[in-house]
C-alpha cells in the first residue's frame, strides 16, 4: 500500500503562529495598562495625584513621591541623606557614602532599654512626638516647608527618645517609625475611624471617631480630585489647574500646580506650588 | 540473552513535558495569590470604594470561583474522554487552550477603569471565574497527559517523576519574576519612579505578561515535541458512566481518598509565620522557615523517582508517610528540647529540609497510581478514561483544600488560645508556654497525624505487582490487536 502522508496541522507553525499572537495580545495589554495607570505619563494625572494624596488624609509626605525631589532617589534616601545622616554622623554632607561610618547608629550605644523594648517604649515616642507633628503642620501651613518640618521633627524627636529610652542611640528607622505613625494618626483626624476587629479573633482593635472632614461635610462624605485643564503648557514645563469637589461641590479651584517632564516622566515642581490651602479648606 | 526493552518516548519528550507542565505551573502558580493582592490594594485604588465591602467580596469570589473550578474540573475530564482527533484526546486541549488561558489570565490584571462598586465587583466574579475555568480545562489535560505519553508504565512514571519535578519548580517560579521585574524596573525608572509604579499593581501586571508569555512558550515546545502514545478507546462514554467510574473503581478512589484522609497536612502554612516570628524570634525567618523545605520537596520530587525503582508505588507511599510523620515528629521533639530561643534557629531549618522531603512523593506517587488505575479501568471496562480520572482526583484535592483552609485558622486562633494585640503599637502579643507548644504542634505533630492519615487508603490499593504486570500485558495484546483492526483508519498520531 502506497505510503499516504496524513494532512493535517502543521504543529510548529501552529506553536510559533500562538507564541507572536500572545506575545501580540500581552505586549499590547501590558502597554494599554501602563500608560493608563501609570500617572507620570500624563501631567494633569500627575497634578491630580499629588493634590489628591494631599487631600484625602492631609498627607503632604507622600505627596513629595510625586516631586521633583524623588526624581533621582527614593524619597526616603532624600531625608536620609539631607535630614537624618547629618544627625546620625558627624560632619557628614548629603551624598557622603555611609559605608564604614560610626555614628548614633552604632549598636553600642543601644542601652538595656532599647533592647528589652516590645513596642511599648516606642508607642511612648509616637505618642509624644504627635502634638509636635500637628503643631510643624499647622505653623507651617502644610508641609511645602518640609526643610523646617524635617530639620525641627527630627531634633525634638532625638531629645524625646532620649529621654524616654535612656540612651543616645538614634537611626533612620526611629525617625520613620514615629512621622509615619504621626501621619496615620492625623490622617485619621481628619477622616475619623470606624471600629475595627480583628478579623481572625474579634477583638476589637480600635474604636470609632469622628475625623474633622466628617464634622464639616457630614459622616459619609466624598472627595474627589479633578483636573480643570492645563492652564500653561511650555513644552517641558506646564501649569495644571486642579479642583477638590467635596460632596459634588468645589471646595477649591483652580490650584495650579506646576510640573516638569524629564524623559518621559512628569514631576511636580514643588518649590513653584502653594498647597496651603489643602489643609485649611475644612476649617 | 534478555530482550532489549522497547522505548516509546523520545528522549526529548522527557524533558518537553516537563517544560510544558513547568509553563503550566509558572501561570497557575502565580495567579490565585497574587489575583488577590491586585484586587484588593491595586485594581480599583483611588476610586473610593468600600474597603471591607470589597474584602469580603474578594473572598466570596475565590469561593465562586472554586465551586466553578469543581464543577469545570469534572467536565473538562469528561469532554477529554470524549475526545477524539490525530493529536490524541488531551493535547489539543492543551495546545489550543494554552492562548486564550494566557489571554484571560493577562485581562484578570486589567481592571475597569469604573468609579461603580457593583460593576467593579461583578467584574472581579465574571474574570476570575472566567480564568478558573479556561484554567481547569488546560491545566487537567496536562496533567493527564502523563497517562498517556506511554504505554509503558516504567516509562510513564520516569516521565511523571521529571515533569512532577519541575512543575514544583514551575509554581515558585512567579515568585523569581516579581523579583527580577522589581529589579529591572529600579535600573530603568530609578527607585522613587518604581515605588510610584509598584504603588499602581504595575509591577504585578508586568509580572503577569511574563508568566503568561512564558507559559504559551513552554506549553507550545511541549505541544510541538510530544506525542499521545495510547491510542484512545472508541467507546462513547456516558456522563453517568464516567462519574461512576471516579467513585467505583476502588484503586482510583482509594487514591483520590488520600486527598481527603490527608486534608490536615497543609496546616503547618497557617501557623509559619508565628513559629518565625515567636519560636524563632523574627518574622522575617518566614521566608528561611519556608525555602528548606521548598529545597527539600524538590530534591523529594527527585528521589522518589529512585525509590520507585526498587519498591512499588503502594510500597513508597507508605514508606514515604512513615517517614514524613517521623521527621514532623523528631522537629516536634528536638524543638521543646531545646526549647523556644534563637538556639533552635538552625537545627530547626535543617530538620525542615528533612521534613519537605515527604512532599516530593504527594507530588509524584498519586499521578503515577492514577495513570496505572486508567490501565485497570481500561483493562475492566474496555475505556480508557485519563481525563475522568485525574479530574476525580483533583475534585477531591480541591475538597481537601478547602477544609484545609477551614481548619488551619481554627486550630491556630481557637484552639492554640493565641492573644491578639490590641495596642496599636504592639505587631504580636505576648503568648502563653501553652500557646506556643500548640503552634508547634499545628506545625509539627498534627500534620505528622494527617500523613499517617493519608498512607492508609493505600494500604487497600492494589494496583501493584503481578496483576499490574499481567494487565499491562494484556492491554498490550489488545492494543496490538485492534491497531491490526484500525491500519486503515488510525485512531491518533500514536506509534
Amino acid at each position: 500500500m502506497a505510503d499516504k502522508k496524513k494532512k493535517g496541522l502543521n504543529l510548529k507553525l501552529y506553536g510559533i503562529f500562538a507564541i507572536l499572537v500572545t506575545a501580540a495580545v500581552l505586549g499590547a495589554l501590558t502597554f494599554f495598562t501602563y500608560t493608563t495607570r501609570y500617572t507620570a505619563f500624563d501631567p494633569e494625572k500627575m497634578a491630580v495625584a499629588y493634590v489628591d494624596t494631599i487631600v484625602q488624609t492631609g498627607d503632604g509626605y507622600n505627596a513629595f513621591k510625586d516631586t521633583l525631589l524623588s526624581k533621582d532617589m527614593k524619597f526616603g534616601d532624600y531625608i536620609r541623606q539631607n535630614y537624618i545622616n547629618p544627625v546620625v554622623y558627624e560632619n557628614y554632607k548629603p551624598g557622603d557614602s555611609t559605608k564604614g561610618l560610626k555614628g548614633l547608629n552604632d549598636e553600642s550605644l543601644k542601652g538595656e532599654k532599647t533592647l528589652g523594648d516590645n513596642g511599648e517604649l516606642e508607642g511612648k515616642v509616637i505618642d509624644t512626638m504627635y502634638p509636635v507633628f500637628v503643631s510643624l503642620v499647622e505653623t507651617n501651613n502644610g508641609f511645602d516647608n518640609y526643610d523646617a518640618i524635617f530639620t525641627q521633627y527630627i531634633a525634638e524627636l532625638q531629645k524625646v527618645r532620649e529621654e524616654v529610652f535612656g540612651d543616645k542611640y538614634f537611626d533612620d528607622e526611629a525617625f520613620f517609625t514615629a512621622f509615619e505613625a504621626n501621619l496615620a494618626a492625623y490622617g485619621e483626624s481628619l477622616t475619623g475611624t470606624e471600629d475595627e476587629y480583628d478579623a481572625n479573633t474579634g477583638v476589637q482593635t480600635k474604636i470609632a471617631s469622628v475625623g474633622a472632614y466628617q464634622e464639616k461635610f457630614g459622616e459619609d462624605y466624598k472627595i474627589e480630585v479633578v483636573s480643570a485643564g492645563v492652564a500653561k503648557n511650555e513644552g517641558n514645563k506646564c501649569t495644571v489647574n486642579v479642583n477638590v469637589n467635596v460632596n459634588g461641590q468645589a471646595e477649591v479651584e483652580n490650584l495650579p500646580v506646576t510640573l516638569q517632564k524629564i524623559g518621559r516622566s512628569w514631576y511636580v515642581d514643588n518649590t513653584a506650588c502653594d498647597t496651603s490651602v489643602l489643609y485649611t479648606f475644612y476649617k | 540473552m534478555s530482550e532489549k526493552k522497547k522505548k516509546y518516548m523520545k528522549k526529548s519528550e522527557m524533558f518537553t513535558f516537563g517544560i510544558g507542565l513547568f509553563g503550566v505551573a509558572l501561570l497557575t502558580g502565580w495567579m490565585p495569590d497574587y489575583t488577590q493582592t491586585f484586587f484588593a490594594d491595586f485594581a480599583f485604588k483611588g476610586k473610593g470604594f468600600d474597603s471591607s465591602v470589597i474584602s469580603s467580596q474578594i473572598s466570596a469570589v475565590f469561593l465562586a470561583a472554586g465551586i466553578i473550578g469543581a464543577v469545570i474540573e469534572l467536565v473538562t475530564g469528561f469532554l477529554i474522554d470524549n475526545t477524539r482527533t490525530r493529536l490524541g484526546k488531551a493535547k489539543p486541549w492543551i495546545g489550543f487552550g494554552a492562548v486564550p488561558m494566557a489571554i484571560i489570565a493577562m485581562l484578570v490584571f486589567v481592571a475597569p477603569n469604573t468609579r461603580n462598586q457593583t460593576l467593579a465587583i461583578i467584574w472581579m466574579y465574571v474574570i476570575y471565574s472566567l480564568y478558573t475555568a479556561v484554567g481547569c480545562a488546560v491545566e487537567r489535560p496536562a496533567e493527564c497527559f502523563g497517562a498517556l505519553c506511554s504505554p509503558d508504565p516504567s516509562e510513564r512514571s520516569s516521565a511523571i517523576s521529571i515533569a512532577s519535578f519541575m512543575k514544583s519548580v514551575g509554581q515558585s517560579g512567579g515568585m523569581v519574576v516579581v523579583l527580577v521585574v522589581g529589579i529591572v524596573m529600579k535600573a530603568v525608572m530609578g527607585q522613587q519612579q518604581y515605588k510610584n509604579a509598584e504603588a499602581q499593581g504595575l509591577d504585578l501586571v508586568i509580572s503577569t505578561a511574563v508568566c503568561a508569555l512564558g507559559f504559551i512558550l513552554f506549553v507550545m515546545i511541549f505541544f510541538i515535541n510530544n506525542k499521545e502514545r495510547v491510542p484512545y478507546t472508541r467507546e462513547k462514554v456516558s456522563l453517568k458512566d464516567a462519574v461512576k467510574v471516579v467513585f467505583t473503581n476502588k484503586n482510583l478512589l482509594m487514591v483520590s481518598l488520600t486527598k481527603l484522609t490527608g486534608f490536615g497536612r497543609g496546616v503547618y502554612g497557617t501557623v509559619s509565620l508565628y513559629i518565625a516570628i515567636y519560636l524563632l524570634g523574627s518574622k522575617d525567618l518566614k521566608l528561611a522557615l519556608l525555602l528548606p523545605m521548598g529545597i527539600g520537596t524538590a530534591v523529594g520530587t527527585l528521589l522518589v523517582n529512585f525509590v520507585l525503582k526498587k519498591f512499588s508505588t503502594k510500597q513508597t507511599y507508605i514508606l514515604f508517610c512513615v517517614y514524613g510523620a517521623t521527621s514532623l515528629a523528631i522537629l516536634y521533639f528536638v524543638a521543646t528540647g531545646i526549647g523556644f530561643n534563637s538556639g533552635l534557629i538552625i537545627p530547626f531549618l535543617i530538620l525542615n529540609f528533612f521534613c519537605g522531603l515527604q512532599h516530593g512523593n504527594t507530588n509524584v506517587t498519586p499521578n503515577i497510581m492514577i495513570a496505572d488505575c486508567v490501565d485497570e479501568i481500561e483493562w475492566k471496562t474496555g475505556k480508557r478514561q485519563e481525563g475522568l480520572a485525574y479530574a476525580g482526583y483533583g475534585l477531591f484535592a480541591k475538597i481537601a483544600s478547602a477544609f484545609t483552609k477551614a481548619l488551619g485558622p481554627w486550630l491556630l486562633y481557637t484552639w492554640s488560645g493565641y492573644l491578639v494585640s490590641t495596642d496599636a503599637n504592639v505587631a504580636y502579643a505576648a503568648q502563653t508556654d501553652a500557646t506556643l507548644n500548640k503552634f508547634l504542634m499545628i506545625y509539627t505533630i498534627i500534620p505528622a497525624a494527617f500523613v499517617i492519615l493519608q498512607g492508609l487508603p493505600i494500604l487497600f490499593y492494589d494496583m501493584v505487582g503481578d496483576k499490574k504486570e499481567k494487565i499491562v500485558k494484556e492491554l498490550m495484546i489488545r492494543r496490538e490487536a485492534a491497531a491490526e483492526r484500525d491500519y486503515d483508519e488510525p485512531a491518533n498520531d500514536a506509534d
